[in-house]
């Protein structure tokens, strides 16, 4: 039992003695556009080596949802000399890790190896990453889990309300939406050749940024790295689309019901920023205060002050397309319509009072002091990060000149932030509960709310 | 195959040229301190682990180390409610604690800079912890809400709580660590403050140290902060010993739900048995992994469950060896179990390979590295080690611990605790009629 979940509420974070800076990294171009990065970092002997390839669930098209996460874990079951259970038992054998997966920007093939297994580690991953197969069965086998696991999740309301709320805030046309279209069977609809075909679209050199961190010697594992990444096509470069960030003309409110819940979980959600936003930084110190730490105004209120719950926080999203902010939370059923009171009364008292100079060097002091540990510390932290840069068209700097940007943030600056985000306006509240118990008490904070049953296939909602 | 080996020997002792240093001191009042010193990050990692959790409860009062764990940061004599939080976060730290059957464990990460203000915070709340009766009242309510969260909304939560109180019937391990509702509901003040001059004494706390620091400056801080502090009798020995399972249980959960769900448990001994290193590679032969026999058998092969986990919690006194599974949908938790017995047969009739124990080996010693990665991993293994398996620097014998065990010992250990009659089965039936108005 722990006393808080522990939650990446924000890239929050390090030292007060001065600047935290990344430690030397190399990067260079291939010939096939792949970009690759090398960080030597060797206190522990331990290697992490990730293949990102940019698209992720932007590359999908509408009607194929749920492609990039079938297609990652394909990656790694089979190629022309191993099974997928091949795969298994070499990873295994040197301890090593091999992980695919993808995100709302892309898709990666992840391992960690113990550096003296090196010369097996990366012949395991060359085989996967330029040669996986895709055999039939495992095709089969995969979408069935795939499947099984969206109804699993159906079985968590903590894990369920966030797929709730994504198919709700983003419309049906934003690519952030899709997660809410994927169904237990659409899923078992994908064919292997569609998963070859988005494979082939999206898995090539342009699109390719090869990270490796951690204890090994650059001038052995450099030229091995390029050879293999030599070898992938150069294909062509995902291109994002262009996406309008959605608006909200009224509130809306939707009500996910879960007969047998003892306590309601909700997400309060507002418009936000795109990653490169310039209004980051001063954002992120504003939810810090507002919601991004255990002594932030809502878990003051919600928690601290009233046992109304055992956390609530705010969550600022920073992926490539204008994302949300959203308050979340969850009580026991009967305290539904005070918790969500008292979570708007912070959110008003925000942007009518702002914060003040000892609020803003608490929120700076703890952004800084954590950021070493949280990003910096560990070998795939460090990859992490780069791929980040990467992904995003940004520089070192990011990193590099941190500090003096959290640092040079003005109180008015900082004010003038609150008030531009953490506004009461037309407010997008997702809800998941006892329905027949909640929703004549929650019907107020919306003019348009709807009512789903978790029992329905999938998680989109009804048309508002 | 050869191939194989020769990498295999070439691991048998990684660790051997990395053994983790430390820096042990006892102060007067009993308090044992470890320190390591990592100087990669300007930060610390300070790990107070005091010997009393769940274990250390009685009917009545459960859960009240957890609850307990949650008052330490409600206020003391010099950092009042939510001074702790506050000073602590405006200096650049960030904190957590966990409660498990054993033990309660403070964790602060914080820059070095907070160093001594850590000191000055942790003593002040080991000496003169406050008992407001408002803030006590809220704070109930907080682990009223995390026990809905973890448990009652939750099937994995649910099947689990019912399924220790099945298996042991005597000890205190009988008992959830958030505790039975009713008893959340009503413990007292009394009972709070009996808790902590019980389990909050220095002598029965090791203080683990880790990052930016140097021996010298911990010492010396906890010399001014915390050796001042008065020993205290210790909590009294828990004296109820599990008695044998005579024969398998059986118990089942019915609530809506998409899918079924499996959990197992057999009686093992405590961690610092004997048969606990071939216990951790058993686990790992069983289910670290995608190529470990049950990920294959049943996620794989069969295609039975999504996943499997499984395997022996760090404990003081005996305790149990879980498999839990989530079961696919159109299959039954029946077929599962068949699946599974028959595996665990085959391990102990059959027993394995030297190449495939490597493997187990080689998986359990990377996984250790992982815990190195960071200062509080580092402080987290070496506060664990102390406790659990008696001493820290066994940090620096699990390869060779493990490499003792041969494929004979896995056999004998398998069929030594998977026996039926030492087997408690639990399933979780999805009974997706409507709901109740009763349900709370």
């Amino acid at each position: 039992m722990n006393r808080r979940l522990i939650v990446s509420l924000l890239l929050a974070a390090a030292c007060l003695q001065g600047q935290a800076k990344l430690p030397p990294f190399t990067k260079q171009t291939l010939p096939n556009g792949a970009t690759l990065i090398l960080l030597k970092k060797p206190d522990v002997p331990l290697v992490s080596v990730r293949a990102i390839f940019r698209g992720g669930v932007e590359a999908e098209s509408a009607n194929l949802s749920g492609i990039a996460a079938v297609t990652a874990e394909l990656v790694r079951r089979g190629t022309p000399t191993r099974t997928s259970d091949q795969v298994s038992l070499d990873v295994d054998s040197i301890g090593a890790t091999l992980l695919g997966g993808s995100d709302r920007q892309a898709s990666f093939l992840a391992t960690e190896y113990m550096a003296r297994t090196q010369d097996r580690a990366l012949e395991i991953f060359s085989d996967v990453l330029l040669h996986p197969s895709f055999p039939e069965p495992e095709v089969k086998k995969v979408l069935a889990q795939a499947a099984d696991r969206l109804r699993s999740i159906k079985d968590n309301p903590g894990a369920a309300i966030g797929r709730y709320f994504e198919a709700f805030y983003y419309p049906a046309s934003h690519p952030y939406h899709r997660s809410g279209s994927v169904t237990e069977e659409s899923l078992t609809r994908l064919t292997r050749d569609e998963i070859l075909a988005f494979h082939k679209k999206n898995y090539t050199g342009k699109n390719l940024i090869l990270i490796a961190a951690g204890d090994f010697d650059p001038a052995k594992l450099g030229p091995a790295l390029v050879k293999i990444v030599s070898e992938l096509p150069a294909g062509s470069e995902f291109q994002p689309a262009k996406v309008a960030a959605p608006k909200f003309d009224s509130a809306r409110l939707l009500l996910v019901d879960k007969p047998d819940a003892t306590q309601t979980y909700f997400r309060i959600a507002m418009p936000g920023i795109e990653r490169t936003s310039r209004d980051r930084v001063p954002l992120m110190v504003i939810n810090t205060l507002f919601g991004g730490r255990f002594t932030s105004m809502l878990n003051d209120a919600l928690r601290v002050n009233s046992g109304l719950t055992y956390g609530a926080g705010c969550v600022v999203e920073q992926d490539r397309h204008t994302g949300s902010i959203f308050i979340s939370t969850y009580t026991r059923t009967d305290t539904t319509q005070k918790a969500i009171d008292m979570a708007l009364e912070v959110l008003k008292k925000l942007s009518e009072q702002g914060i003040d100079a000892a609020q803003l060097a608490s929120a700076k002091a703890y952004i800084k002091g954590g950021f070493p540990t949280q990003r910096l510390e560990t070998a795939d932290q460090l990859a992490n990060v780069l791929g980040d840069l990467e992904l995003y068209g940004l520089n070192k700097g990011e990193i590099d000149d941190y500090f003096s940007r959290i640092d040079a943030v003005s109180l008015e600056e900082a004010n003038t932030i609150a008030r531009k985000y953490f506004r009461e306006v037309n407010l997008q509240f997702c809800l998941l509960g006892n329905a027949s118990k909640i929703q004549d008490s929650v019907r107020k904070y919306a003019p348009k709310m709807k009512v789903l049953a978790i029992k329905d296939a999938g998680f989109e909602p009804p048309a508002f | 195959m050869r191939r194989l080996l020769s990498l295999c020997a070439l691991l048998a002792y990684p660790l051997a040229a990395q053994d983790v240093k430390v820096t042990t001191h006892t102060l007067d009042n009993g308090m044992k301190i470890l320190i390591h010193e990592d100087h990669d990050v300007p930060n610390v990692a300070l790990y107070f682990f005091y010997k009393i959790g769940s274990r250390n409860e009685r009917p009545g009062t459960t859960g009240i180390s957890h609850f307990f764990e949650h008052m330490m940061f409600n206020g003391a004599k010099k950092f009042g409610p939510k001074e702790f939080d506050n000073m602590m976060e405006k200096n650049g730290g960030s904190n957590n604690a966990y409660t498990s059957r054993d033990v309660t464990v403070y964790t602060d990460w914080f820059p070095k800079s907070a160093l001594e203000l850590m000191f000055d915070m942790e003593s002040d709340r080991i000496r003169d912890l406050s008992f407001d009766p408002k803030i006590i009242q809220s704070e109930r309510g907080v682990v009223y809400s995390e026990r809905r969260t973890s448990v009652d909304n939750n099937p994995f939560g649910v099947l689990y709580e019912q399924l220790f109180a099945s298996a042991i019937i005597a000890h205190p391990y009988h008992w959830p660590v958030v505790g039975w509702a009713s008893d959340i509901e009503a413990w007292t003040m009394d009972d709070l403050k009996a808790h902590f001059k019980m389990g909050y004494a220095p002598n029965n706390c090791v203080m683990v140290a880790s990052g930016d620091v140097t021996p010298d400056e911990i010492i010396a801080l906890a010399k001014k902060y915390i050796e001042p502090i008065p020993r205290q009798a210790p909590p009294p020995e828990v004296r109820t010993k599990e008695p044998d399972q005579l024969g398998e249980r059986r118990i089942s959960v019915r609530r809506p739900a998409q899918l079924p769900m499996l959990m197992m448990a057999y009686h093992v001994p405590n961690t610092r048995d004997a048969d606990q290193p071939a216990l951790d590679l058993i686990e790992a032969l069983l289910t670290t992994g995608r190529s470990s026999r049950l990920y294959r058998r049943l996620v794989e092969k069969d295609q039975l469950v999504l996943n499997v986990g499984g395997g022996t919690q760090e404990s003081l006194d005996p305790s149990l060896f879980l498999f839990t599974m989530q079961v696919r949908s159109g299959k039954t938790s029946a077929e599962v179990e068949k699946a599974l017995y028959e595996e665990l047969d085959q391990l102990a009739s059959k027993g394995v390979t030297a190449e495939e124990l490597d493997k187990a080996r080689n998986q359990i010693l990377a996984q250790f590295y992982r815990g190195l990665k960071t200062i509080a991993g580092k402080a987290n293994l070496l506060g664990r080690y102390e406790v659990f398996n008696g001493s820290w620097d066994k940090v620096n014998s699990v390869a060779s611990e493990l490499d003792a065990v041969k494929p004979a010992d896995i056999q004998r250990v398998a069929a030594k605790y998977f026996q039926e009659k030492n087997r408690t089965v639990a399933t979780l039936i999805p009974d997706n009629a409507p709901a109740q108005e009763s349900s709370k």
